[in-house]
């Protein structure tokens, strides 16, 4: 049975049907501890199937070497949303309930080269980036608040090629979440030092990005 | 399993601006429902949140008493059903926009300050505001907040897998919550101030008969005890005095709800808990402000009291905008 039922899946063909650029879903899997592997998988394929400007890749963290350079990955399961170039957009562990949307989001704002919606000051802020930030978004698929803090590491990623933003599903990365206490979420983490608890506005990411650099 | 929801609040659209007939400040039930009778009635309505829409009844995990639902419905869905309703007939949402000021100016003009040093103008203003979950005030409670300490048991529920909870607060929303914890905690003690419970008592049957449940009545927690996270709580027993320590996890606390209107002092005349006192027909006897819903007194914190509210402050919106045309 499909995962889309045939309302949401007509949602997200008009939401993607127009993409000025191919995006790819570049996923990297394990063969093993996966639980979700074959359904994120099964996910990207139907998405991919509404919409001819996206493209589905499928990779293993195990054995595709290359590729798991290419894009810098760590972890798995994992999918890079990538556009006319990739912008760092990354979505670790399944992106369901809320975080559908975080990937649409992400999918669209990388399709589109450009964020969907960020302010003058935080652009002007990004331009004048000369560092790298790293931006962790730590979520869980029942937060209703979640989207909106992991499509704002997305936009600010889309706008500054120094910004790479990672949103974990905190739930199936519990090292990770370990590291960083994440027991609250969402949970924003700059450059592994700065955290903003909740849907923080985009001032106080940059506050946080600057407290970081 | 699994659900796959489309949410665009990341795409949010600014407001038209100008004049509005009507802002509601708060788009909980109440402040929803008045957008959707008002919207639909051709009335231009502007919905202010200083967070996310939905309110309180968005981190709900599940609702089983709002008819028309046999089987319940999440919070979160009902509230995103909700704001669907009231955009497609043309309310606009403002979200994370803080209001910070009502100032009236004249019969049929208001003016909406927010926290972003924007101002809007309405010739109504509708006071949706709800009420947040109330803090406990002991210690530990703020030092941990987002490291164990959570208000909402539907966003963090999933990082307690097989782990120790604390749930402070044996009311309908403290077992409600204390349900879904359940689903995923390996214990979940449950400390209540009373000696009761005063939750429905399909509630109280589904989490005291649940193996994985422990509760302590007439038990004040005095204490939320931690290292970089949460490792304990501390609570007294109120009839004998005895200290009992308990490790745990995380601690949950759903012991009430408060209002938000300090904003508002001076404006409108409030209860001792800032509630704001209203007439029958819910006018706060400022000239074209209503409150509706949970920030109102002698509410019933109910979904339901809160969509009738505002189905009724929306009628009251069409005469009282018909007469000013007059």
């Amino acid at each position: 049975m499909a995962l889309l039922n045939d309302q949401i899946r007509d949602q997200v063909s008009e939401m993607l049907v127009d993409l000025p650029n191919v995006v790819r879903l570049v996923m990297f899997k394990k063969a093993e501890d996966c639980p979700y592997c074959s359904i994120i998988e099964e996910l990207i394929t139907e998405v991919a199937s509404t919409s001819d400007r996206v493209t589905v890749e499928v990779y293993d963290i195990e054995h595709d070497k290359e590729q798991v350079a290419a894009y810098g990955i760590d972890k798995a399961p994992v999918i890079a949303i990538v556009g006319a170039k990739d912008y760092g957009l990354r979505f670790f562990g399944i992106p369901a309930n809320y975080e559908f949307s975080t990937l649409l989001h992400g999918i669209q704002v990388a399709g589109a080269g450009e964020p969907a919606q960020l302010d003058a000051a935080t652009k002007s802020f990004l331009a004048g980036l000369n560092k790298p930030v790293h931006y962790e978004v730590f979520v869980t698929p029942t937060c209703p608040y979640c989207p909106g803090a992991a499509v704002l590491a997305f936009d600010m990623a889309v706008h500054s090629d120094y910004v790479k933003a990672d949103v974990v599903e905190a739930g199936e990365f519990p090292d990770l979440a370990g590291r960083y206490n994440v027991m609250g979420v969402p949970l924003n983490v700059l450059n592994h030092t700065q955290r903003v608890e909740g849907r923080a506005p985009a001032q106080m990411i940059v506050d946080a990005i600057k407290a970081s650099l | 399993m699994f659900e796959f929801k489309i949410d665009d609040s990341g795409q949010q659209q600014a407001p038209s601006g100008g004049l509005y007939d009507l802002a509601i400040v708060g788009a909980g039930p109440a402040g929803l429902s008045a957008a959707i009778y008002a919207s639909r009635d051709g009335i231009k309505t502007l919905v202010f949140d200083k967070s996310s829409a939905g309110g309180l009844a968005a981190t709900t995990d599940w609702i089983e008493n709002y008819p028309g639902f046999p089987e319940g419905i999440s919070g979160p869905d009902l509230m995103d059903r909700m704001q669907k309703q009231a955009e497609r007939f043309g309310a606009e949402l403002l979200e994370f926009e803080e209001v910070t000021q009502i100032e009236p100016v004249s019969k049929g003009h208001l003016r909406v300050h927010t926290a972003s040093a924007e101002v809007f103008d309405a010739k109504m203003v509708l006071l949706a505001l709800g009420s947040h979950p109330k803090k406990l005030n002991v210690p530990g409670e703020e030092e941990y907040y987002g490291r164990g300490v959570s208000y909402c048991a539907t966003c963090d529920g999933p990082l307690f897998r097989d782990k120790d909870v604390v749930i402070v607060g044996a009311g309908n929303s403290g077992l409600q919550e204390g349900l879904n914890v359940l689903n995923y905690a390996r214990s979940v003690t449950f400390i209540e101030f009373l000696p009761y419970s005063i939750a429905e008592k399909i509630l109280q049957e589904r989490t005291m008969n649940h193996p994985k449940s422990t509760f302590y009545f007439n038990h004040m927690l005095t204490e939320i005890k931690g290292d970089a996270v949460v490792t304990g709580v501390v609570m007294k027993n109120r009839e004998t005095g005895a200290v009992v320590e308990l490790p745990c996890d995380g601690v949950f606390i759903y012991v009430g709800y408060t209002p938000d209107t300090r904003f508002l002092e001076g404006l409108v005349e409030m209860n001792k808990w800032g509630y704001i006192k209203t007439d029958a027909q819910m006018w706060t006897g400022v000239e074209g402000l209503m409150a509706i819903g949970d920030v109102r007194a002698s509410n019933l914190a109910q979904v339901t009291v809160a969509v009738a509210d505002g189905t009724k402050a929306a009628i009251a919106a069409r005469e009282y905008l018909a007469e000013l045309e007059v």
